[in-house]
């Protein structure tokens, strides 16, 4: 299978501020990759070097084998819309239909009419004056109706309801089932839209701090549940990610996975072990309280 | 090549702004400068008499009406539909040359509206009534072919010096706008310090295309620190 997406030790740097940090990172054609972290973590700032609208301070990006940048050959096979994306002044919706297909070769009037319609993206009014969900629908338009070999969505869901979010979900499956691409999608509903991903990224302060196949996050870490003296005694010499406390209970999510030893150990101290959630992962890779891990697992090479 | 046509497009795109409000602001200033004239021939100036004409003729309303409007869209050209065009996967060279082909466009348009307008002017005898709004001096004073080259240049040169200040503002935020301003005031000055001296002399041998030769060394230089600031942009 070939890459996409092929990064390889990029950084970027604004002033002082190192937005990201020896990124490498390939995502397979045809793959839906979920690109997960905290706000500033360096996901928008990824995508946006993978469009050309950006270039990285040091390292390469490149895709399709070409490096982005000022390229006209690659550019037509990606569609990015930021999450703040501005439009021309007194940009309308049918300004956006009129324009977007001569961008795009693979653009679909069809998928295109039942986003607008379903998502009920107002024709007069203008975008300027849209609603943060109106703007994301747009957005999601520009995406899927493109049908660019590379799609990036950068947070797609936001202020959108959950009718809209759920036709977004079935527009997506249904046309990239009839039109395979690979689609980056960067989102904090991770609960909602994880079923969709078959690869999973998490980034956290500029650094790529998960890269592995969405099956294989379970096998990142595991979170045991019981009284603060067994989660303690459990966690100890342990790679902890994260921990939470409430009265006399104590939940620790732990690097690893837990054999059988750690399993037999944890039920005699009458604590419990459980999968950790993919958002919970997400939130304990987030945390300032850890020296940075990083976990690379099934990458593609 | 299908890049730039594909962003000339896109500044189309925008039909209204670019082929109907220059539109209204002429009839706007003709209705305006009409007015204007029905005012003096209330105070007791007559039409078609000497002054009358002299008066009517040293009016620039259309152009200030126009200047606005037009330097507007030359900022907004480049500040808001820059950005669109990244996302829609245009390249930076694709946009400079085809905001510059659109920037063409829309002056020899505008150009040839106010051609056609100053032509029914004339036919009509100012309008049936001796009004004076495209037969002016600063157009060229009935002279159709002295009108285009005229107009065509004073558009091209405000939309492109537009395009320069808000190419500034994408690539350093609002310090941008700033730089070029100080940089064109300090150019201007020195220029001022050097031909001061001779400015009795020179303003004796001034020949109208010397105007001409500014406007163009203007849009070169707005169209070049354009590419210059938009090259190295980018989008955040």
């Amino acid at each position: 299978m070939t890459d996409a997406i092929d990064i390889r030790s990029m950084s970027r740097t604004f002033g002082r501020s190192r937005a990201l940090d020896d990124v490498t990172l390939t995502v397979p054609v045809g793959s839906i990759c979920g690109l997960l972290g905290r706000n500033g973590a360096g996901k928008t700032t990824i995508m946006s070097i993978l469009a050309g609208q950006d270039r990285p301070s040091s390292g390469t990006a490149k895709v399709f084998g070409e490096n982005p940048f000022e390229n006209e050959s690659a550019l037509s096979k990606i569609s990015f819309v930021r999450d703040n994306q501005r439009y021309p002044d007194d940009y309308r919706l049918h300004h956006v239909l009129r324009i977007a297909p001569e961008f795009a070769p693979n653009w679909s009037t069809d998928v295109a009419a039942e986003l607008v319609d379903g998502f009920r993206i107002p024709e007069k009014t203008p975008i300027k004056k849209f609603s943060r969900g109106q703007l994301s629908s747009v957005a999601i338009v520009l995406g899927l109706a493109s049908r660019a070999p590379l799609t990036l969505l950068d947070e797609p869901y936001l202020g959108l309801d959950v009718t809209a979010r759920a036709l977004f979900h079935d527009v997506l499956l249904r046309d990239y089932t009839a039109h395979p691409r690979t689609v980056v999608l960067s989102t904090h509903l991770i609960e909602e839209s994880q079923a969709l991903f078959d690869r999973v990224v998490i980034v956290d302060r500029g650094r790529i701090r998960v890269d592995c196949d969405s099956d294989e996050t379970s096998g990142i870490a595991f979170t045991v549940t019981g009284s603060i003296e067994a989660v303690e005694r459990l966690s100890n010499s342990r790679t902890l990610l994260l921990s939470r406390t409430i009265g006399n209970l104590k939940s620790a999510t732990i690097s690893g996975i837990a054999d059988s030893d750690f399993r037999a150990q944890a039920r005699t101290l009458g604590a419990t072990v459980s999968p950790t959630a993919l958002s919970e992962l997400v939130a304990a890779f987030g945390t300032d309280a850890r020296e940075p891990l990083q976990t690379k697992k099934g990458a593609h090479e | 090549m299908s890049a730039v046509v594909t962003t000339v497009k896109l500044h189309l795109n925008r039909r209204t702004e670019t082929f109907v409000v220059p539109l209204l602001i002429a009839g706007t200033v003709a209705i305006i400068s009409v007015l204007i004239a029905l005012i003096f021939w209330r105070s007791g100036s007559q039409p078609g008499s000497e002054g009358w004409i002299e008066g009517s003729q040293s009016s620039a309303g259309i152009v200030s009406g126009l200047a606005g409007f037009l330097g507007y869209l030359g900022v907004t050209a480049v500040a808001t539909t820059f950005p669109f065009a990244l996302t829609l996967g245009a390249t930076r060279r694709a946009f400079v040359a085809g905001t510059l082909i659109w920037n063409k466009i829309t002056a020899a348009y505008v150009a040839v509206i106010l051609a056609v307008l100053n032509a029914i002017e004339i036919a009509t005898n100012h309008w049936f009534a001796g009004f004076y709004i495209f037969d002016i001096y600063v157009l060229g004073r009935g002279d159709t072919l002295r009108l285009l080259l005229i107009v065509f240049l004073g558009v091209l040169a405000t939309l492109t010096i537009g395009g320069v200040f808000a190419a500034a503002w994408v690539r350093f935020g609002a310090l941008g706008p700033q730089l070029v301003a100080g940089g064109v005031i300090l150019a201007l000055a020195i220029v001022a310090i050097i031909l001061v001296p001779e400015a009795v002399a020179i303003a004796a041998a001034f020949q109208l295309w010397w105007l001409a030769i500014v406007a163009v060394v203007a849009i070169v230089l707005s169209a070049t620190g354009t590419w210059l600031l938009l090259r190295p942009a980018i989008v955040r």
